[in-house]
């Protein structure tokens, strides 16, 4: 990507593969002969991924279900380690993947709150004083002192998005999550994210182009892992749009190679 | 591609990871990283103490405030089993270590130490291998550091065990009249069996996330320790060739201690403190380590 601002996420080749085994035996094996001999089949998700993003830049990500760009939203917020390449962050990511699936269904909102608080990197002084702001960002009311498996799926997703809101994150990762709240909300969620792009960065992932476009400056299209088309937005999504008018959905695409 | 970054002083995080490695700066012989291993299980938690204080804390609120009568149940259920052994105890007249019982409570007491460690060591056993499913949610959705999971369930299951010893504490004082001195000496004990415990958890949490045979395997085999494990009588009692091959099974030594300390006032043997630390020390490095190799595909496959 091209702008100025130093760089907050570089990547290097990226490539991550995913053990596969036929059996449980295979794994023990593995482990006790794995130096003999290999006892797994590789998937590579991701195959060759390199960019760079400074900050302040919006990236969109776009791709077909199951071309890597969940894996590669996981490489680059720690929560998995790439096979081979290089992958370099700096500063505090908030990652809002699958927004509310996080939850813990028995503890109640507020107990929510403080330990994805605390997942999140904020100390338990720093969450309770942010609390009211963020009860009154998701707007759910008496619900925060109930238990989670008592709210709606928007109910989840608006505390959710609260959360991640106010984690004072200099990079956000949203993970096409917002479909699922109401208009009135995705539209809070949207000018919060318009606000946020001002001092920090943001990777967004979305099968909507429409949403792609309005919020993004920058656009990578992910296919079979790798960068098939990267650069301004209008540019990679009217790329993407015309390959997926011309290519049928085969389901060959899912299998290991 | 394997430039280094120039280390910057900034404080925020930094995620730098080259070939499934991790890059730390200034990090260059194996003595450093050697000693930079041995201490991350202690920055690694001083880093994540807010989180472990919020996950500690709400498990123990669902457990104690779930129920109606809360902590009742956490003090009635080792009182209980205390009583069942003064009645079905109260008989003996020695102890299995030859001495003289001075009361009913003394075996009882001598019986109820061994049960407190080896029902917390039974208690991480069980929950170890399903642990990771557990939070499987947290693992695979967040930035959850997985490696202070084994470490927050100990926690949790300690609180439990300290309900014990102070019940076992107040019991001795009443029944006995007088605490002896030694039992100052019991965060001595208590911090290495945590280490040790820790250890343990981190070793059949990670093989149980691969795994289902784990859990399989430690509810066959903890009953069967229960009776490889001096809790009912004193491996004293053995020819003293067997007495050595007990000091294998490393909860022979916590529970002579505990004994030694608590119900007999008397200061443990040395060589016995020195063997049980030693092998606390190695379960607790051996199961992190053995964590951080397993840790990049437990998120892979749970």
């Amino acid at each position: 990507m091209s702008s100025e601002g130093e760089v907050v996420i570089r990547a290097r080749h990226l490539a991550k593969a995913y053990k596969l085994y036929d059996s449980q035996g295979d794994w023990l094996k593995q482990q006790l002969l794995g130096s003999v001999k290999t006892y797994y089949k590789s998937f590579w998700a991701l195959k060759d991924i390199s960019f760079d993003v400074r900050r302040g830049d919006s990236v969109g990500i776009i791709g077909r279900n199951g071309c890597g760009k969940s894996t590669l939203l996981q490489i680059v917020c720690g929560m998995t380690r790439p096979t081979k390449g290089e992958i370099w962050v700096k500063g505090r990511v908030a990652p809002v993947l699958a927004l509310g699936a996080t939850f813990d269904l028995e503890a109640t909102g507020l107990e929510n709150v403080l330990i994805g608080g605390a997942v999140l990197g904020l100390k338990r002084h720093e969450i309770i004083a942010k609390f009211d702001s963020i009860a009154d960002f998701a707007g759910i009311g008496d619900f925060m002192d109930q238990p989670i498996k008592l709210y709606s799926t928007g109910m989840r997703t608006r505390l959710a998005f609260a959360i991640c809101a106010h984690m004072n994150a200099e990079i956000l990762i949203v993970d096409e999550a917002l479909s699922v709240g109401d208009a009135a909300f995705q539209q809070k969620c949207i000018d919060w994210i318009d606000n946020f792009r001002r001092t920090g960065t943001l990777l967004f992932v979305s099968h909507s182009t429409a949403e792609l476009q309005r919020l993004c400056t920058f656009a990578i299209w992910i296919d079979g892992g790798r960068i098939r088309e990267g650069g301004d937005v209008a540019q990679v999504v009217g790329a993407y749009k015309k390959a997926t008018r011309v290519e049928e959905d085969s389901m060959s695409r899912f299998s290991a190679v | 591609m394997t430039k280094l970054v120039e280390r910057r002083p900034s404080d925020l995080p930094l995620l730098h990871v080259i070939d499934g490695k991790e890059v730390v700066p200034g990090d260059h012989n194996l003595l450093q990283r050697f000693v930079r291993f041995l201490l991350e299980p202690f920055t690694g938690a001083w880093h994540h103490r807010a989180l472990i204080g919020a996950i500690l804390r709400r498990e123990l609120r669902e457990r104690f405030s779930g129920s109606v009568a809360g902590w009742v149940w956490a003090i009635v259920a080792p009182l209980i089993s205390l009583v069942t052994y003064t009645l079905v105890f109260g008989g003996a007249v020695k102890l299995p270590n030859g001495s003289p019982a001075n009361s009913a409570m003394d075996y009882a007491l001598f019986v109820f130490g061994g049960l407190i460690a080896f029902n917390f060591f039974a208690e991480m056993a069980y929950r170890a291998p399903s642990l990771l499913h557990e939070y499987a949610h947290y693992l695979k959705q967040t930035m959850f550091p997985a490696q202070m999971l084994p470490v927050i369930s100990t926690l949790r299951a300690a609180t439990y065990a300290t309900i014990g010893l102070t019940l076992m504490l107040i019991c001795q004082l009443i029944f006995g009249g007088t605490l002896y001195w030694t039992v100052l000496l019991l965060p001595l004990w208590f911090i290495p069996f945590l280490a040790f415990l820790i250890g343990i958890t981190w070793l059949l949490s990670a093989m149980g996330a691969f795994t289902r045979d784990t859990a399989y395997l430690m509810m066959t085999l903890a009953p069967v320790l229960m009776f490889a494990t001096p809790v009912f009588w004193s491996h004293e009692t053995l020819e003293p060739t067997w007495r050595l091959v007990w000091y294998a099974n490393i909860l022979t030594g916590f529970i002579e201690i505990i004994r030694d300390i608590v119900v007999f006032g008397e200061i443990p043997n040395g060589l016995v403190v020195a063997w049980t630390l030693f092998l606390s020390a190695v379960t607790f490095w051996l199961g992190f380590w053995f964590f951080r190799r397993q840790q990049d595909g437990i998120t892979d496959v749970i």
